[in-house]
């Protein structure tokens, strides 16, 4: 840790309690800035967005399934109240303090992983939640967060020195670690996410490209050998290149999902009036709630809220650009690098446009502690926009 | 700054980044539109398709009424019970619990409907058509995923009443013979159409409203068919039919000469309407399901039951033999080869081509006239006559006649006639078919073409469908009479008329007779291929009156069994009494002869209490003798009673006194003449009356009495009325 950091985090602990005028927006030191306030509305936009959709899309399936249509959206609202808590707290939380733990954070991260090896609940031959009874939550959300922290963290103590393979490859190490832990739940879609959005960190800190360019050569055979070794992969990917094959067996759930898309046409049908979320589209709520959006919204709705996750990508990354150091650049650059990499590739797999793999869509899909880690992150990235550089003023 | 450097280089990666997130989300933007605005119409056309449940409301299938709108089928509304497997599953429910509860009000085998609802499917059929009460009831079990549709069922009122003509529908009411086949179309009308959306699980939709499309009922066929005189073609049809054992089956057609119409048809044997699948012969029925292997069985079924839904008066072409003879004459006299007068000589045979065709008597008929010859249905003559015809002539008259051409009747399955090709029709060729061997004509083509030489020379297309009705009665289409061609002219239909009434009133088809009308007709009878099998088609046709011909009536008996074939003998009563009842029906006139006046049927009027002087002379006045039993001064009783119909000329006995133990046993007159019968009968002080159709003019000893009623042996008072029915033995 540099000495410029030290002093800078001195202030941190003394002022706020002298300066703070409200809860979110001014939280610290003497030249902090306030929230940006593109990305929180965005940020809010979408979560009030996916609420609205998650009680819209999972009616029928709550009303048939437990015979209340308010099932998924008594639990979400109640999740998306944490979420909102919880991002409070870590936008008041000075991200600087994050490096002190990135470490201890990352060994409690492998911990978890391991444990969910050991402990975890099985769910269709997967071991991926760890938790009692109703309280559970998925280690792999907070290792998505650990890890980004860590590699924030690092990458920006070593300076440009990544440009080194010998350094680049120490990332690749420990994301590798990572990577056989998630796929030993197997949790492939999360290894695809953390991955990818490694990658970006590593870029974007000045990994050069031609050390990916050759890493990727022996992903290839990677690839192949998983497919074979979980011949459901091998079916997806026979699956997507004509879905209307199989229409009733492997084929229904996209084909579901091109119909509730399609069916939306220009303007949609209207909000509430999707029919494909009866039953058609399997738990519309979840994986597969935009194109229960697309449906009801048509392509007018279904871009804008593209464009929404565009601009809080670009308010996002306006952050990272603006932060005071390149840990709070590279920690905002991997949360935004997370939650766009999600909204891509679900999008992605429900528009059939890549073979299907679980990925949720951030903010609107229903799924508790997910929403909560989301939220927190997206206080991380506030924090940081409180720390903007007053360097052009 | 050190720290300078390094970060502007981060910020232009992070703005690379933005660029290929950018570029990610406008691709995924442009995916978008392709699937919601250019693929979207289909993909939501087979998203609809996939959400709605399009149920079908069935029309009310039109009602088939004869020619005065009695009803001979119609629809009612019944229900049909469905069930959907998978919901019942879906909802936990017990399937056997529920199969229990079905099988009490639908008395069916429970376990049956739990083989139903155990399959893998959203839709099983448990029961079709039952009625709206017993739907009422399964209504109100109130079990989850077991539905009740509207459906209709066919109802026939007069059960296997022309069933060949009507027709039936199957479980799917559409019509599988018949008019119900034919006219299917019209009947049927256009079903509704109930729009439901429904989920996934193929349950209805909560909140959704249904869009309900009203089916439009059938129309209404009004028939040609004239259900009292198709009821009198049934009653004696079905007589003979039993009574002469025919094998091969049996048709009458009834048709008005003057329209076309068909005023009624039967085929025997018949089945009920109402139960279609269910083979009528006993005998067949246990022969096939005696039969083991179920695939030989069924297909065994199954051509029992085409056999039996044959429609023989359309579809079955046969030889007409003598009845043939009509139209020979008709074209010999139309082209003036021969006339009335033109003599011939029979003697029991005529020489062809070096071989010798036997005429019916054998020892000749000796020197007649033409007249004579078509009397005595004279084969030589008409060998001769075919000859002189000539063979161009014959066969232009036998393609006017309509014998080569489908009439393009209003049943399925119509066919043609077989006859000669023109490289194998030779002079044997022509000389047989002048007599009606060689062709083969359906007995559709063959009242057509008589009903021509009735009418004036008309060619008339025969026709079952008089119109189409909707449901207030009013006319949406009316078929009128077509004429195909004229074939001969109105002197020689005239001529052909008293030449057929000869053949009733003085030759061959006596048997035919009816006392009050005067039938014209001709017998037929011809030996089936292979010849010398001793198996006949035994037919007559005949028309009536034959100085304005109203109807046509032919009867074809295939292959009667029971000792006689001859159609003289058996086929021309049946004519007779069908003639008869229709033509009373029909309020004609009847023409008596002088001859027929005296023996005409008389009632018998009351004369008890009366004094003895009174009673004689109410008797006399009524054409009656009489005989007196005792020695008062009043009637106390008469025999037979009054309002008996009698026979002119019979004695009714009257009683001044107690009238006991004047009790008389009726003789055996069967196979006796008409005056041996009055002989044996007056012997026993009892009375006469002859039935009015059938042979009863000539007093020959060829003129047998074949039935009476009561049977021999029976004890009655004396005086009373035996009816004794005569059959003319010198026919062909």
């Amino acid at each position: 840790m540099t000495h410029t950091e030290k002093q800078r985090k001195a202030p941190d602990k003394t002022v706020p309690k002298k300066r703070s005028r409200d809860s979110v927006c001014q939280a610290t030191g003497a030249h902090m800035g306030t929230v940006d306030f593109g990305f929180l509305v965005s940020v809010m936009l979408l979560l009030v967005l996916g609420l609205i959709m998650v009680f819209s899309a999972s009616y029928p399936s709550a009303y048939y399934q437990f015979g209340n249509g308010f099932y998924f959206i008594q639990k979400q609202f109640l999740w998306a109240v944490i979420g909102v808590g919880a991002m409070i707290v870590t936008a008041k939380f000075d991200y600087h303090k994050y490096k002190k733990y990135a470490v201890p954070i990352l060994v409690v991260c492998v911990l978890l992983l391991l444990a969910v090896l050991v402990a975890g609940i099985s769910n269709k031959g997967a071991k991926r939640w760890l938790g009692f009874g109703s309280i559970s939550f998925q280690p792999s959300e907070l290792a998505k967060i650990g890890l980004i922290i860590y590699f924030a963290y690092s990458m920006s103590t070593i300076k440009g020195k990544i440009k080194e393979f010998r350094y680049l490859v120490r990332y690749w190490a420990v994301l590798g670690f990572f990577v056989v832990l998630l796929l030993l739940e197997p949790h492939f879609s999360v290894c695809i996410i953390i991955g990818l959005t490694s990658v970006v960190m590593m870029l974007v800190a000045g990994a050069r490209v031609r050390y990916f360019a050759i890493a990727a050569l022996p992903v290839i055979p990677v690839g192949v050998w998983m497919a074979i070794f979980e011949p459901y992969r091998l079916q997806r990917l026979i699956t997507f290149t004509d879905p209307f094959k199989d229409r009733l067996g492997d084929g229904w759930q996209i084909i579901q999902s091109l119909y509730a898309i399609g069916s939306g046409g220009l303007f949609g049908v209207g909000f509430g009036n999707s029919r494909q979320k009866f039953m058609y589209v399997s738990e519309p709520q979840n994986d597969f709630i935009f194109s229960i959006i697309c449906e009801e919204m048509g392509l007018i709705g279904a871009v804008a809220i593209l464009a929404l996750f565009g601009y809080m990508i670009y308010r996002g990354i306006r952050i990272a650009m603006d932060a005071p150091d390149s840990f709070g650049s590279l920690l905002v650059i991997g949360v935004v690098a997370l939650v766009g990499i999600q909204t891509v590739l679900n999008i992605a797999v429900v528009t059939s446009s890549i073979p299907t793999t679980g990925i949720p869509l951030p903010f609107f899909s229903a799924g508790g502690s997910s929403l909560v880690f989301l939220m927190a992150a997206m206080g991380i990235v506030m924090n940081v926009s409180k720390h903007k550089k007053q360097a052009s003023i | 700054m050190t720290m300078e450097k390094p970060k502007r280089k981060l910020q232009i990666r992070m703005l690379v980044m933005f660029v290929v997130f950018a570029f990610c989300l406008g691709a995924l933007g442009v995916r978008l539109v392709f699937l919601q605005v250019i693929d979207g119409p289909k993909l939501q056309r087979e998203a609809i398709e996939q959400q709605t449940r399009d149920n079908i409301v069935t029309s009310k299938r039109g009602t088939i009424f004869d020619r005065n709108r009695k009803v001979l089928a119609q629809s009612s509304s019944v229900e049909t019970v469905t069930a959907n497997p998978n919901e019942i599953r879906k909802a936990k429910k017990d399937a056997a619990k529920i199969a229990a509860e079905l099988s009490v009000v639908l008395e069916m085998d429970a376990a049956e409907i739990q083989k139903l609802l155990d399959k893998q499917t959203n839709h099983v059929t448990i029961k079709r058509k039952i009625d709206v009460e017993v739907a009422t009831r399964v209504r109100e079990l109130d079990l989850v995923g077991v539905y009740l549709q509207e459906d209709s069922k066919r109802y026939y009122p007069y059960g296997n009443f022309a069933s060949h003509v009507i027709g039936f529908t199957g479980t799917d009411n559409t019509g599988l013979g018949g008019i119900e086949m034919v006219y299917d179309e019209a009947l049927r009308g256009v079903p509704g159409r109930v729009i439901a959306l429904k989920n996934a699980l193929d349950t209805d939709m909560p909140f959704q409203e249904e869009t309900h499309i009203d089916p439009q009922n059938g129309t209404n066929v009004v028939l040609t068919i004239d259900e009292v005189i198709q009821h009198f073609a049934e009653k004696h049809l079905e007589t003979v039919f039993r009574e002469e054992k025919v094998q091969q089956g049996a048709a009458a057609i009834v048709m008005d000469v003057e329209t076309g119409e068909i005023l009624a048809m039967t085929v025997k044997p018949d089945f009920d309407l109402n139960h279609p699948f269910e083979l009528v012969d006993e005998e067949e029925k246990a022969r096939i399901d005696a039969i083991t292997n179920e695939e030989e069985r069924n297909k065994e079924r199954s051509n029992a039951l085409q056999k039996m839904w044959r429609n023989k008066a359309v579809v079955d072409s046969y030889e007409p033999g003598s009845c043939f003879k009509i139209f020979t004459a008709s074209m010999a006299l139309e082209e003036g080869i021969v006339s009335v007068t033109t003599p011939f000589f029979c003697p029991g045979y005529k020489e062809v081509a070096g071989r010798k065709i036997a005429c019916a008597n054998r020892n000749g008929h000796g020197a007649q006239s033409f007249k004579d010859g078509v009397k005595n249905s004279c084969n030589p003559v008409f060998i001769e006559v075919g000859q002189m015809v000539g063979p161009d002539l014959f066969k232009k008259y036998y393609r006017a006649f309509g014998f080569t051409e489908t009439t393009g009747f209003d049943l399925p399955g119509e066919a043609n006639g077989v006859f000669y090709g023109d490289s194998n029709f030779g002079l044997m060729e022509l000389s047989t078919s002048a007599f009606g061997q060689g062709p083969k004509v359906t007995p559709l083509q063959m009242i057509a073409a008589v009903g021509a030489v009735a009418n004036g020379g008309e060619l008339l297309k025969p026709y079952l469908v008089k119109e189409l009705v909707d449901d207030d009665g009013n006319v949406l289409k009316s078929y009128e009479p077509t004429v195909v061609r004229q074939v001969i002219s109105s002197e020689t239909s005239e001529l052909m008329c008293s030449l057929l009434e000869n053949v009733v009133t003085n030759g061959s088809g006596q048997n035919a007779y009816i006392k009050g009308f005067r039938l014209a007709g001709k017998t037929g009878t011809s030996e089936k291929i292979p010849r010398g099998n001793g198996k006949y088609v035994s037919s007559f046709i005949g028309f009536a009156p034959a100085d304005d011909p109203k109807v046509v009536c032919l009867v074809m008996l295939d292959e009667a069994s029971n000792g006689e074939y001859y159609g003289g003998r058996i086929a021309a009563p049946v004519v007779g009494k069908i003639m008869d009842d229709v033509l009373n029906y029909m309020k004609i006139e009847p023409q008596y002869t002088e001859e027929e006046k005296e023996n005409l049927d008389v009632y018998v009027p009351d004369v008890r209490g009366k004094s003895t002087q009174a009673a004689i002379k109410d008797v006399r006045a009524q054409n009656l003798t009489y005989t007196i039993v005792g020695g008062g001064e009043t009637v106390k009783d008469q025999m037979p009673k009054a309002g008996s119909n009698m026979t002119a000329n019979s004695t009714v006995i009257l009683y001044t006194e107690d009238n006991t133990d004047n009790k008389v046993t009726v003789p055996n007159v069967l196979n006796l003449s008409l005056n041996e019968v009055q002989a044996s009968l007056s012997a026993n002080k009892l009375n006469l009356n002859v039935s009015s159709a059938g042979a009863t003019g000539s007093t020959s000893q060829r003129t047998i009495a074949i039935r009476q009623d009561p049977a021999p042996g029976t004890v009655l008072e004396a005086g009373s009325i035996v009816r004794v029915e005569f059959r003319f033995l010198d026919v062909d």
